[in-house]
This record gives C-alpha cells, structure tokens and sequence, in this order.
C-alpha cells in the first residue's frame, strides 16, 4: 500500500472501512491506464478472422470462403452465411472463443461464408439482380459442388439477410433447406432516421451514384455514426476508464476496428435499393420485381429462423417484424433476443444468447 | 453498511455522468436530425461536397494527362481486363478441381456427414 493510500484509509475509517482498498484500486487502475494506454497506441489492433479457411471463388467483390471442419461428424446440410453488403464478414470470426463460425464448427456444421471486397470502380453497375440472381446461386452452387450435398442451408445478417430473402423467395423450387436470418429490415418506413435522410425531396441519389460511381466508405460510416452521434465519444470514455482491463481494451478494439472498416456500395446497387426499399418500400409490398420476376416472400416455403435485437438503432424492431409474417413457411420462428444490431451476432452477449438458439433450432433441420 | 453506501464513488459517479450525457446528446440529436429542414441542409451539403470533389477530380486528371500519366478511365480499363483474367483463371481452376474429384472417386473429403441433433441422440437412445 502506498503511503497516499494509507493516510486516505486513516482518515476515513469512520466513514467507510473499504475506502483505502478503494483508493488503492483507484491509484493502481490509473498506473495500468496510462501503462496500457502506451501499450495501446504502440501496438496495432488485434488480428481477426483467424479460424482455418479456405477461399474456394471469388469474382470482384465476392468472395466464398470454406472454414475447415473442426468437429470429427458434422451435420448433412452445409450452412452459407451471407454477410451485410456494408461491412466485411469477419464479425462472424472475431476471435477464438468470440467466433460464430468457429461456435457452429465445434457444433458439428460445414460452414461457408460470403464475404465482399470493396467493389471496385468498374463494379459500380452492380445491382440487386446481380446479389440475388446471380452471386447468391452461383455460391450456393459451388456449396453444393464443394460438400457433395444437394441441400444448403442460407443464413444472412442485416443486409445479407435481405438479399438471402429475396433469393429465397425467387428459388423457391430450388436448394435451399433452411433460411435463417438476424436483424433483416423488411418493411422500410420503420427504418425512421435513414427514411428522413433519404427524403426523396432532398436527396438526389441520381446525382450522387452519377457522380461517385461506387458510394465511398466515409459516407455509409457517417450514416451509421449519426444514428447515435454521442456513442462514439463516450465509449473512448469508457474505453479509458477500463484501459486496465485487457478483457474490455481487446473487445473494444475488434468491435471498433470492424465498425469503421466499412465498405463502398456499388452505385446502382445503392440507387437500387434507395429508390425501391427506401422510397418504395417495395419489397415489403410485394411490388419488387428483379428481371421481371415479383419477389414475392409468400413463396418462402422452407423453415425460417429470425433473430432480432431489442435494442437495435439501426434495424429497429418493428422494420425487422414483418419477416416472419411475410414468409409462407408453416415452420417459422422469430426470437427477440436483448442486445444490439452487433452485439446480438458477436461478443458475450451473443454467445449466450443467439449462438446457442441457433444451434439448436439448425441442428434439428441439418440432418 | 449505511456509511459504505453513503460514501461517494468518484469512478460510478463519472461513468453515471457519460451514461447521461450520451443518453441526452443522443436523444436531443436523434430529434434535431428527425427534421426536415436537417434533410435539406444535410443532402444539399452532401451533394455540394460530392460535386467540388468530382470538379477536383477532373482537374487532378488534366493534370495527370499532361505529365503523359494514365487517366484513371484507362487504369479501370486494366483493371477491367484483370478481372476477366482472375474470371478466367477460376473457370480454369474449377473445371481442373472437377476433373480431379471425378478422377479420385468424386466424394468431397472431410468428416463423415452423419451427426445427429443431441436432442435426437438423447431420443435414440431412451
């Protein structure tokens, strides 16, 4: 005990017996904060996406990813995870112990994931014809190929889970098992702040798309940090206030290192699904067509597990609702699990939560 | 223990201060952005920035041109062709990883295919 602690515990042991092991906690969290601290800014972020992969296609912005076996007997149906269009897919592989994909290994599933590179410029005619017609089969083709199995199992997140919903509803016929999808918007006018920001009156997505080309980075960052513009101040706060703590600084920095790499959107892709889900909100109205065909999610017969979060800003709950409604399926089933848009598929919460209902309800429907 | 209680905590008492303070910055922003006149003012400065950044961008590209650099069109061109390479390449790839599974027996190695639900496997065996 040092001797500012001794003299502070003297003083007041009247009023509390616990206040000189508090201020010593108080003086040793602070060394460790300004200790760790270097070490925080001298050392780089923590390496993610580490489970064994392989990279069995890629065509410009797709990549399909095969994680290798890590249970001796696995399920018959292969899982394709689909991720978000807006962010890169290693919240899925965080680190081990914090690692969905490594979760659904160990659990005995043959896992694939779509992943998405940047798009590059001369990807920027890219649409949602192209994401639901044409990427989504042909990997669900080379899943199909690569594991021997006729059926596959399609799971999406956020975005990725609405492209896997309008690729469910138009191959109805085709060789889907299962769908299960977290936090996917589907009726639009519940998506409160982006539907005032993209305003029809004032945001001229023509001119934008015709302008850029691909939608730079910076600008779908923006749109997600403004939702909660306090929120990244005050975890650095808190950040700080818990430099001692290794658990949290490493937590922290994977989160925030996923959270900023965020990635452009293919121009017409973006003027796609702005003029038809957010204007339009067509895909909840049943009035989306991709090359003629209506996507209709009636025709989703296959069973359907989603996974919403309570507390999500970004996909609220009631945008999230519909989904289950919608499908035709007779094997359906919606959890509302507490959390937010991230930390319902990734970190501790998720890990007691999600995680282990998916399981459950995918270990049922993969034999 | 009512004197413990009693004694303030300066680190709870801190975090308690953040907790608020982003709880109310957040709130009053999410309404203060919930406006239309903040629809208006955010497009207008977002398509004014998107528009001095393509002007700046044609002036850096006449400038590249004249020190007889390549345009940024002509490297998407390259670029372009790449991917038709790389497209290539995998077709390539595929068909030649085809031809050995069918030469090798064709079943896809890894872990036998055979792993029940426990719920099942607890079922069996009752």
């Amino acid at each position: 005990m040092n001797a500012a602690s001794a003299t502070a515990t003297k003083e007041g042991a009247g009023a509390d017996p616990n206040l000189g092991a508090r201020i010593q906690a108080l003086v040793e969290r602070t060394i460790q904060r300004n200790i760790k601290g270097l070490e925080y800014i001298a050392t780089p972020a923590p390496v993610m996406g580490t489970t064994p992969k392989d990279l069995i296609y890629s065509r410009g912005t797709l990549n399909l990813y095969h994680y290798r076996p890590l249970a001796d007997e696995i399920y018959r149906v292969p899982l394709l995870l689909v991720m978000a269009t807006t962010n890169k897919g290693y919240i899925f592989d965080l680190a081990p112990g914090q690692s969905l994909v490594e979760y659904l290994l160990k659990q005995g599933y043959d896992v694939y994931v779509i992943d998405w590179n940047p798009p590059r410029a001369d990807e920027k005619n890219l649409t949602l014809e192209t994401y639901v017609l044409d990427f989504i089969p042909e990997c669900v083709r080379r899943v199909q190929e690569d594991s021997g199995e006729e059926d596959v199992t399609v799971v999406g997140y956020c975005m990725g889970g609405v492209l896997s919903v309008m690729y469910a509803a138009l191959h109805n016929d085709g060789p889907i098992k299962n769908l299960a999808c977290f936090t996917t918007p589907i009726d639009y006018r519940h998506m409160t702040m982006f539907q005032r920001w993209s305003d029809r009156r004032y945001f001229e997505v023509d001119r934008l798309v015709d302008t850029l080309g691909n939608i730079p980075p910076e600008l779908i960052f923006t749109s997600f940090e403004m939702l909660r513009p306090a929120t990244r101040i005050a975890g650095q706060v808190q950040l700080w206030e818990n430099m001692w703590n290794d658990d949290f600084v490493k937590s922290y920095r994977m989160f925030d290192r996923w959270s900023t790499d965020t990635l452009p959107l293919a121009g017409e892709y973006f003027r796609q699904t702005t003029k038809e889900l957010m204007w339009e909100n067509s895909l909840y109205h049943g009035t989306l067509a991709l090359n003629g065909r209506r996507v209709d999610m009636g025709n989703i017969k296959v069973p359907l597990f989603h996974a919403v979060a309570q507390h999500d800003h970004i996909v609220p709950y009631d945008a999230a609702k519909p989904l289950v409604a919608s499908v035709g399926s007779e094997d359906k089933k919606e959890i509302v699990l507490k959390g937010g848009h991230v930390s319902v598929v990734a970190g501790p919460n998720a890990v007691k939560r999600l995680w282990p209902a998916l399981d459950q309800w995918l270990g049922e429907r993969s034999v | 223990m009512a004197e413990q209680q009693s004694t303030p905590d300066p680190v709870a008492a801190f975090r308690e201060l953040v907790t608020q303070w982003e709880k109310g910055l957040n709130e009053f922003a999410s309404k203060a952005m919930n406006s239309d006149e903040f629809a208006r003012v955010m497009n207008k400065a977002t398509t004014t920035t998107t528009t001095m950044q393509q002007q700046l961008g044609e002036l850096i590209g006449r400038y590249l041109s004249s020190l007889n650099l390549p345009t940024r069109t002509e490297m998407v061109n390259i670029g372009e062709r790449l991917q038709a390479i790389e497209t290539s390449l995998h077709r390539i790839t595929a068909q030649l990883d085809k031809l050995g599974a069918s030469t090798s027996g064709g079943a896809p190695a890894g872990p036998p295919r055979t792993k029940r639900p426990p719920s099942a496997e607890q079922g069996g065996s009752a």
